[in-house]
């Protein structure tokens, strides 16, 4: 059994955590999401660099809350994303016990949620090199190109909404997409409607998303999703210095009001 | 069934002679994103042969995901109603695998052989299927598991399996002769033989029969929860599968003009099953992610006597997840 | 080939405020040649459209003896409900059907019927009522157990005098408690408690239970203990329903479409469904 196998059979057996989200090896070889509820199951764990998905989405869903006690395997992105739910006050129903793995390779299990957000803070990741490209291509595009990519793009969207799925921000119990009196968002997939559902989400994300890039990485028809609001995070922390599961005394960029913004309109 | 043979080297030709034919031809190719998607094509430039298999199905020739039941406009006399069945063309699906083949079987005795659904009917009237064998398979393909094999014929209208410099060609239907005849100067008729030593290996991972028989007793089984952890409840899997035919109808436009549209559902949405009241007969991703695995393996045996998978491993390549379906069964059934 | 999906035109002919939020609509064909080839029977249902805005599943609440309309009657609550509701008479709608399978009438010559509703539970049991009223001599005893929450709630209210006023009808007319007004003359009491205290006799008798799930939940184990046979206990099911055929995969339970294998039930064929209804 490795150290990881180890740790997580000890905090099993101390009643530290019913149930661990962690990740196992599976097909292709990738790393997949795989919940673990008895010591039996632990010698499946794996937790390398190469476990790049954030299973931090797996906190706010139903089956895992009433565990109570759950463990999780989080790589940096996964810890952002602790730390910006934790500022909207999602995660109050459960005792999470967060492991991670430091740049060395070696095990960190935080006690406290301090802990917690300096290790994110003293280890604030940047973008992928991958997405850094992309983003600066998105950036010198005209506006008018910068449309035409998106419409593009988005012709190919099929409505699966596995990028809300996916995303551990999109925990809205009644999605607006999700309404019919009136139709915000059509069901159907055309050019238009699938622009207004990925502008809409954006602008709900936007000041929210940890940039994990889950949503572009699990998109079926692989569409960069993840660059709205990527792009989107880019602006506002420029505009108001606003950096996204940084501190869980955040909160939400787009509405809150400091007497230092720039805008005069409720002087 | 006919058997001829044809240069690998005159395939494209082929290929240029089927679009000539004035047919649409649905072909895969690759995308920016590295992944491959059946499309309309101009040229056998644009077709893709480096593939295991597509990211999604090609069930949209007959199932679009956005079908336009009918348009309305109202009038001084009343409301008009029309649709455009008569505009579907002519289309040949080129480079769809075995299984994909086979599971138009499925689609068609769902879709025609009670309360035909005209629409389909009429889009499988005009299509015809040209598949190809698998040379090679991933650890997400079981077709052997769902008794189908890499180089089965079923469903297709024409099935080719390259053999070294020639491509072997099963011409197993009336459309399939009608393909041959766009180019005849390139097919020689051929004898019967093995595909055997040119097609992927699959291994089996569960026996039919005994799923078939086991999982009559699963739904109590108290392993679903732990089997569908994983699952979000998108669409990603059911959009994916050659054999997922759920769909929701709607409105668009206004009450004076506008369309009714059928497009693509899936089971696995929280609010699928929920009624206006707010009941919801499946509360949680237990009982839907349940509802998709015994559909597919169980009542879709006892309402049409076919087993609606058909070992593709779509769903488990698009699942954000990597749910694995023939893991789950294996446990559920245990 | 029927193209399933291309609804009828439908003239509202007349409007009845049933109750708070519930409507009755009469509906004649606009083209004669519809109106001559449709044909239904007691059981069935339909899909009723509001061209832009969608379709909604009810039962058809006329019976088929009356000939030359339709009637629904709807509860609005959602989106097609509501514009169903804001219609004016003579709007054109659509209608998809007959969908469905039918309650089997002619089983039933010679045996007592009972009758088991609430509230909105009513018109798809109205369409049976009157079928058999309309051929009264060809069964035994017609009893009806229905109540509402409030007076205001009770539907078909003229019909209601009407039954109680037929003495080949036994009608047990129930309000909730605290539901009756001063000038209720009627009953008092939860449909099932009136149900117990009033048992319907099970010998040659058959009973149809339809209405909210928690009427059915507690009138079966009622009937089983005044010795009715599930086979004889009959249902009428309700899900959410998009396309009447048995395609769009919305209403199954397990294996069952309850558009095309149902609504109609035996209380046995019930119980061998998984609950997820």
């Amino acid at each position: 059994m490795t150290s990881l196998q180890n740790k997580v059979t000890e905090l099993f057996e101390n009643g530290t955590i019913n149930l661990l989200i962690g990740f196992k090896e599976a097909i292709h070889k990738l790393p997949v999401p795989c919940f673990i509820d008895n010591v039996s199951q632990v010698e499946q764990l794996i937790f390398t660099p190469s476990c790049k998905g954030n299973l931090s989405v797996y906190l706010l869903k139903t089956e895992v809350k009433q565990a109570k006690k759950v463990g999780i395997l989080a790589n940096v992105a996964t810890l952002r994303a602790i730390v910006q739910l934790v500022s909207e006050n999602q995660l109050g129903d459960i005792e999470k016990t967060v492991i991670t793995l430091d740049a060395k390779g070696e095990l960190v299990v935080f006690a406290t949620m301090d802990e917690l957000e300096a290790y994110v803070q003293a280890n604030f990741p940047d973008l992928s090199e991958e997405d850094k490209k992309l983003l600066d291509q998105l950036n010198a595009m005209s506006r008018t190109e910068r449309w035409q990519y998106w419409t593009e793009q988005f012709t190919a969207c099929v409505k699966c909404y596995a990028c809300r799925a996916v995303c551990p921000m999109c925990y809205c119990s009644s999605c607006t997409v999700e309404g019919n009196q009136p139709q915000w968002i059509k069901v159907s997939s055309e050019t238009t409607g699938n622009l207004e559902w990925h502008t809409m989400r954006a602008m709900h994300l936007g000041g929210r998303c940890i940039n994990c890039g889950e949503c572009g990485r699990i998109c079926p028809v692989g569409i960069p999703v993840h660059m709205l609001t990527v792009k989107m995070n880019q602006d506002i922390e420029a505009e108001f210095g606003a950096k996204t599961g940084f501190s869980v005394k955040n909160g939400y960029a787009l509405n809150s009001f400091k007497p230092g913004d720039k805008e005069q309109f409720i002087k | 069934m006919n058997i001829y043979n044809i240069k690998s080297s005159q395939l494209a030709e082929f290929f240029e002679q089927l679009i000539k034919s004035g047919k649409i031809v649905i072909a895969p190719v690759l995308k920016k994103s590295g992944k491959v998607f059946f499309e309309a094509v101009h040229s056998y430039d644009q077709v893709s042969t480096d593939y295991i298999q597509t990211g999604f199905s090609a069930k949209s020739v007959v199932f679009p995901k956005v079908e336009e039941l009918f348009s309305f406009k109202k009038d001084d006399e009343g409301i008009e109603i029309t649709n455009n069945l008569h505009t579907i063309p002519e289309t040949v699906v080129w480079g769809l695998r075995p299984c994909d083949a086979s599971a138009f079987n499925y689609l068609t005795e769902f879709f025609l052989k009670e309360n035909p659904d005209t629409y389909f009917a009429v889009r499988k009237e005009k299509t015809t299927l040209i598949a190809i064998s698998c040379a090679k398979a991933d650890d997400a393909c079981f077709c052997t598991s769902v008794e189908l094999n890499p180089g089965s014929t079923s469903g297709s209208d024409m099935l080719l399996t390259t053999m070294g410099e020639s491509v072997y060609v099963e011409v197993i239907t009336e459309k399939g002769k009608a393909a041959v005849e766009t180019a005849a100067s390139l097919f020689t008729p051929g004898e019967e033989k093995s595909k055997e030593e040119f097609l992927a290996k699959v291994t089996s991972v569960f026996s039919m029969d005994e799923v078939k028989e086991r999982i009559k007793t699963a739904y109590d089984s108290a392993e679903w929860k732990h089997a569908s952890m994983g699952c979000f409840g998108c669409g990603a899997c059911a959009f994916a599968c050659p054999t997922c035919t759920c769909f929701d109808i709607q409105d668009e436009g206004t009450q004076d003009s506008g369309k009714r549209l059928r497009c693509w559902d899936a089971c696995g949405f929280g609010l699928f099953t929920k009624h206006t009241s707010g009941h919801n007969p499946r509360t949680n991703q237990t009982e839907r992610r349940r509802q998709r695995l015994m559909h597919k393996f169980k009542y879709s045996v006892e309402n049409l006597g076919i087993v609606s998978c058909v070992g593709c491993g779509r769903c488990i390549r698009n699942c954000p997840a990597h749910l694995n379906i023939f893991e789950n069964i294996l446990s559920v059934t245990k | 080939m029927t193209n399933q999906y291309i609804p009828y035109k439908m003239r509202i002919a007349n409007i009845i405020e049933e109750a708070p939020h519930v409507q009755t609509y009469r509906l004649e064909f606009v083209d004669e040649k519809d109106a001559e080839q449709f044909s239904f029977k007691a059981g069935q249902f339909a899909e009723y459209g509001v061209f832009g805005e969608g379709e909604s599943t009810f039962c058809i609440a006329s019976s088929p003896t009356r000939e030359g309309y339709l009637e629904c009657t709807f509860r609005s609550s959602g989106r097609v409900t509501k514009a169903l509701a804001n219609c004016e008479l003579n709007d054109i709608i659509g209608l998809r059907g007959p969908f469905g399978n039918t309650f089997p009438i002619e089983e039933w010559y010679g045996k007592n019927i009972v009758f088991i509703t609430g509230g909105i539970g009513l018109p798809p049991l109205r369409c049976l009522i009157w079928n058999l009223l309309d051929q009264r001599e060809k069964f035994g005893d017609i009893t009806i157990y229905y109540g509402a929450r409030t007076v205001n709630d009770l539907v078909y209210k003229e019909e209601l005098e009407e039954w109680k006023n037929r003495s080949d009808v036994n009608l047990f007319l129930t309000v909730d408690p605290g539901g009756e007004t001063p000038e209720w003359k009627g009953l008092v009491g939860f449909v099932p408690t009136i149900l117990e205290q009033n048992p319907p006799k099970s010998e040659n008798s058959v009973a149809i239970i339809a209405g909210p799930p928690i009427l059915i939940k507690m009138g079966m184990p009622i009937l089983g203990k005044n010795g009715f046979e599930n086979e004889n206990i009959y249902t009428t099911l309700e899900n959410r329903m998009k396309c009447g055929v048995g395609k769009c995969g919305h209403c199954t339970v397990g294996k069952t479409y309850v558009c095309k294998d149902g609504p109609v039930f035996t209380y046995d064929e019930v119980l061998n469904m998984p609950p997820e209804y």
